[in-house]
């Protein structure tokens, strides 16, 4: 290979320096550019939320304009107005429905996911793969008999039907993100544990449990963010009453256009607390839809 | 063929924070194995990388045959890098592996085959070209690993650690056979590592490094027989040489009651300082008759006795001063015992003489 | 070897999961079978007999149900692969270091925790207003205000908000499947001499394919049960144009009453969701946790 002189390695620091003069790396435009093109994307796709925020802050007047208005004085007049026209009860239904039902998911599916990963029964296997199919098989080959049923033991309207099948509905994913938090326990620490002769339920106690701690609560957080924004069982089970935040946005269907702004604020406040689980829980976000197949 | 040199060579991986490998200066001559060596986080991988052009160099420059890369891209550089994990491409077979950077620069497909059936030849891979990496060994991956670095004929190769990640024994056939393979192909080579065994049997030269520092750069023999300092001493050599902290006399220092003579050269280099740190390799000590004259030898009591069967080492303390611990070598099949006594006495031309505070050589 | 009370030890903390998942998810199948090969509507009190195969051959023979359950698979399919593609394409920049990445993904995910009815509501308004929407005045300048998106383009309306919402979680996964590449591989191949372009088709590919995989059947198991969306943005409308079977279903059970027919419609949408998931189960986790779980 023929010897190549560089020109450039004319300006380069002698090798008597003492001080070392730093040298320009050839750094690629190109990535640059990358960070601003996802930045234009990443603007794009949050803008329609951005909008939603900032029409809730305007008046109609300023929120019906044909040319979009970005500056004007902003006002909580629709917020008072979502508040006035009863969003209150339908909150409270909202929070009650995913407390209650994330609880109870973690309360029988932490021993159960346990049961199928620490000390594992027999055909975990298929418990495993019973418990995916249920989410296979669409809700709405279900949602005629659970109607008359629930219409027959006089539980229309009630908010626990929907914590029940809120529960049913998150259990399966739960215990499944749940497994893969206790699979990464390793094994040898129950196995210490029962060598110096700790009882089990101390062990998991304080042991394990600070360890899938952080696991558990992304689950929670996932668990939190179906059942907020669940609609279908909501819509056709609940109706006053019991009716949750989505069933009260149906509401301004009928009289949309009219009330743009108030519809913003109502739909901010329903879209609010989940957006903000959403962001804490991100990382484990993906783990959560895909069954704890992805870490 | 190639020259390598690294001409104060820096990188700084955080502005402001201690450069990784700082002013890096050596010369790889044309056909050299040279071994970068180091304990852990001393800035081998960083200096292998700036090399390869993984790794940006911040001050100062590298040059391959003269030119300086620092702007060159790797797949500019022509080397070819083995990597401590091996990187195979999981997705391919072992003969589209090893083809994968003839491909990438347009060599005909024959062409490709060919020199993959050589290379597989050479390593013994014939009969799994077909597998996947999943499907393969740690050594056989180590070999596919090799191979996809030798079919592209590069101008240097680079190794990261390519042996640790095999069990012991297999870690010494390999060892010998990249030697051998390097010794046959005559292509620049810095090898990696923080084995001083795999350094001191492989290298033509060796580089000691040190906190991102150069500690010394010359052969083996010169490295055992004469460290620059007394990390250098410290590091080559298994078990380590004996680095004690003994205070001057009239005409040597001082350790465990008797005087241990210097010569005119170093009593002249050591000038006015009363204190020097003195390395003995274990088996610079001569072990003498345990009733021989309390002024001639140093008496010591035995902790730990290795026994190797061909010779041992004996880990002991000075009976006159508990803290200060000695390794001696000694015989096979040696009588002495934990808490035996034992007389040694240094043998005073091997001894090696470094300055208590910068630990620089001082003969 | 477990002996029985061992055995039972160990059931133990899973029996109340299970049961309740069996009693919540299961029993409504099962009555739902049995709905659908009776006729019964719920406004003629009384009204319930068994007609065998009736409903069936009604379904079958329904030429909105055909339309319907093609809708879905449009609907399903499309926004799926749409969504798929663009998350690779903004996995593909997420991937890259660039000042506030952190933010820039944050942004990006909201989409898809909106709730969906707001999503819809947001879209319907906002968005695809034919005279005060956004979509129409950022177009304006071309020359196409006044489209009128939802009665015009009803599908592809609904299909714009699903994969506007689900494009978010394609880029997570994906993002997370190129992140799980090894950087030495990269590093391997940048030294051998290859392209960006040669590498992403030689082996970041190959290394997603179990990702895009695992999108497309996750996509699908969430987007074909989709409902708010269809409910809010188009009522299904015009006609059965943007109706797909969920919405279909629920037309036929709450505004007809035809718990018969609408039950034998659900039997149908079970049937084919089974042969579908068990395809989709066996690659779901061919490749993933489960083989190193078990
Ligand atoms: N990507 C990096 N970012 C910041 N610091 C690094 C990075 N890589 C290595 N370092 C630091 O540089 C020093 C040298 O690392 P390395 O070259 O990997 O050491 P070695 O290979 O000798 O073990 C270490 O202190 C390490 O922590
Ligand atoms: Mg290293």
């Amino acid at each position: 290979m023929a010897v190549t002189t560089d020109t450039a390695s004319d300006e380069r620091t002698t090798a008597t320096d003492e001080a070392q003069v730093p040298r320009k790396q050839r750094t690629s435009g190109a990535n640059v550019w990358f960070g601003v093109i996802a930045w234009i994307v990443g603007i794009a796709f949050f803008f329609p939320v951005f909008w939603m925020v900032l029409t809730s802050f305007k008046t109609e007047a300023d929120a019906y304009t044909t040319t979009p208005k970005i500056i004007f004085e902003p006002t909580l007049e629709q917020y008072e107005g979502v508040f006035a026209a009863g969003i209150g009860p339908y909150l409270a239904n909202s929070v009650a429905a995913t407390v209650i039902s994330t609880i109870l998911v973690l309360l029988l599916g932490v021993p159960a996911a346990f049961a199928l990963s620490l000390r594992p029964v027999q055909k975990t296997t298929d418990v495993l793969f019973f418990f995916i199919s249920t989410k296979m098989l669409p809700v709405v080959a279900a949602i005629v008999p659970i109607y008359v049923v629930v219409n027959q033991i006089g539980m229309l309207d009630n908010i626990w039907t929907l914590i029940i099948l809120y529960t049913g509905m998150n259990l399966p994913i739960a215990v499944w993100m749940m497994r893969s938090f206790f699979l990464e326990v390793p094994g040898e620490l129950l196995e210490q544990a029962s060598i110096d002769g700790a009882p089990l339920w101390r062990t998991l106690r304080e042991i394990v449990l600070p360890i899938i701690s952080p696991g558990i609560f992304a689950t929670a957080l996932i668990c939190v963010i179906f059942a907020w924004n669940e609609f279908f069982f909501a819509v056709n089970l609940t109706a006053a009453n019991a009716g949750t935040v989505p069933v009260f946005l149906v509401g301004f269907i009928t009289s949309e256009g009219l009330y743009w702004a108030q519809l913003s604020a109502a739909a901010t406040l329903a879209a609010l607390p989940v957006v903000l689980a959403g962001w804490v829980a991100q990382n484990k976000l993906v783990q959560g839809l895909s069954f704890g197949a992805v870490k | 063929m190639a020259e390598v040199v690294f001409d104060q060579a820096s990188r700084i991986y955080t502005p402001g924070a201690k450069p990784a490998v700082d002013k890096l200066s050596l010369t790889v001559a044309d056909g050299d194995l040279v071994v970068l060596v180091g304990p852990s986080g001393s800035g081998k991988s960083t200096a292998l990388r700036m090399l390869a052009g993984l790794e940006p160099i911040d001050a100062g420059s590298v040059r391959i045959n003269g030119r300086d890369v620092v702007d060159v891209q790797p797949k500019d550089r022509d080397i070819a890098m083995v990597f401590q994990n091996y990187a195979l491409y999981p997705s391919k077979t072992v003969a589209e592996n090893m083809a994968f950077p003839l491909k990438m620069r347009g060599v005909e497909k024959e062409e490709r085959a060919k020199r993959v059936r050589e290379a597989a030849d050479m390593l013994g891979l014939t009969e799994y070209l077909d597998r996947k990496p999943k499907a393969l060994s740690g050594g056989q991956r180590q070999r596919v690993a090799m191979g996809r670095a030798i079919v592209r004929e590069p101008q240097v190769f680079l190794m990261d650690e390519p042996l640790s990640n095999l069990d012991a024994k297999m870690r010494v056939q390999t060892r010998a056979q990249i030697a051998e393979m390097q010794n046959r192909l005559a292509v620049s080579t810095v090898y990696v590592t923080h084995d001083q065994v795999e350094a001191m049997t492989m290298g033509d030269k060796v580089a000691v490094l040190a906190d991102g520092k150069l500690q010394q750069y010359a052969t083996p023999p010169e490295l055992y027989d004469r460290p620059a300092n007394a990390f250098v001493a410290g590091f080559i050599g298994s078990p380590a040489m004996n680095l004690l902290e003994l205070p001057r006399s009239s005409s040597g220092v001082t350790l465990g009651g008797i005087e241990i003579p210097l010569t005119r050269e170093v009593t002249n280099a050591v000038g006015s300082r009363d204190k020097l740190t003195i390395g003995i390799r274990p088996e610079d000590w001569v072990l003498e008759s345990t009733d021989a004259d309390a002024g001639s030898v140093v008496k010591a009591v035995v902790d730990v006795v290795e026994e190797l069967g061909s010779e041992s080492y004996l880990y002991a303390h000075l009976a006159e001063d508990t803290a200060t611990k000695i390794v001696v070598r000694g015989p096979g099949r040696v009588k002495v015992r934990f808490g035996d006594p034992i007389a040694v006495r240094p043998t005073a031309e091997a001894l090696h003489v470094f300055d208590v505070e910068s630990g620089e050589r001082l003969d | 070897m477990i002996d029985r009370a061992e055995g039972w030890r160990r059931r133990a903390p899973l029996l109340p999961a299970l049961v309740f998942t069996i009693i919540v998810t299961q029993i409504p199948f099962l009555l739902t079978l049995f709905y659908s090969v009776q006729s019964w509507n719920l406004v003629r009190p009384g009204s319930q007999s068994f007609v065998w195969f009736a409903n069936y051959v009604d379904v079958f023979t329904d030429s909105q149900f055909r339309q319907v359950a093609i809708n879905t698979i449009v609907m399903t399919l499309g926004s799926v692969l749409i969504a798929v593609v663009l998350g690779l394409l903004l996995a593909l920049l997420l991937n890259r270091q660039f000042v506030g990445r952190g933010v820039v993904r944050t942004l990006l995910i909201t989409p898809f925790l909106i709730t969906p009815v707001a999503a819809a509501l947001l879209w319907r308004t906002v968005l695809l207003d034919p005279t005060l929407g956004l979509v129409n005045f950022v177009l304006s300048p071309f020359g196409a205000s006044g489209t009128e998106w939802i009665s015009q383009f009803p599908l592809a309306s609904v299909m714009a908000a699903l994969v506007w919402q689900w494009t978010p979680f394609m880029m997570l996964l994906l993002l997370a499947g190129l992140q799980s590449q090894p950087s030495d591989q990269l590093e391997a191949a940048r030294v051998d001499g290859a392209s960006a372009w040669s590498v992403f088709r030689e082996l970041t590919l190959p290394h997603l394919r179990r990702f895009i995989e695992l999108g497309v059947v996750l996509g699908t198991i969430y987007l074909v049960n989709t409902f708010d969306t269809v409910y809010m943005m188009t009522q299904g409308g015009p006609g059965v144009a943007s109706a797909n079977l969920p919405f279909y279903i629920y037309q036929r059970a709450f505004l007809g009453f035809d718990i018969g027919q609408s039950a034998a419609m659900g039997v149908v949408v079970v049937i084919i969701t089974l042969i579908a998931a068990s395809f989709a189960l066996r690659l779901l986790f061919r490749s993933f946790s489960v083989e190193e779980g078990i």
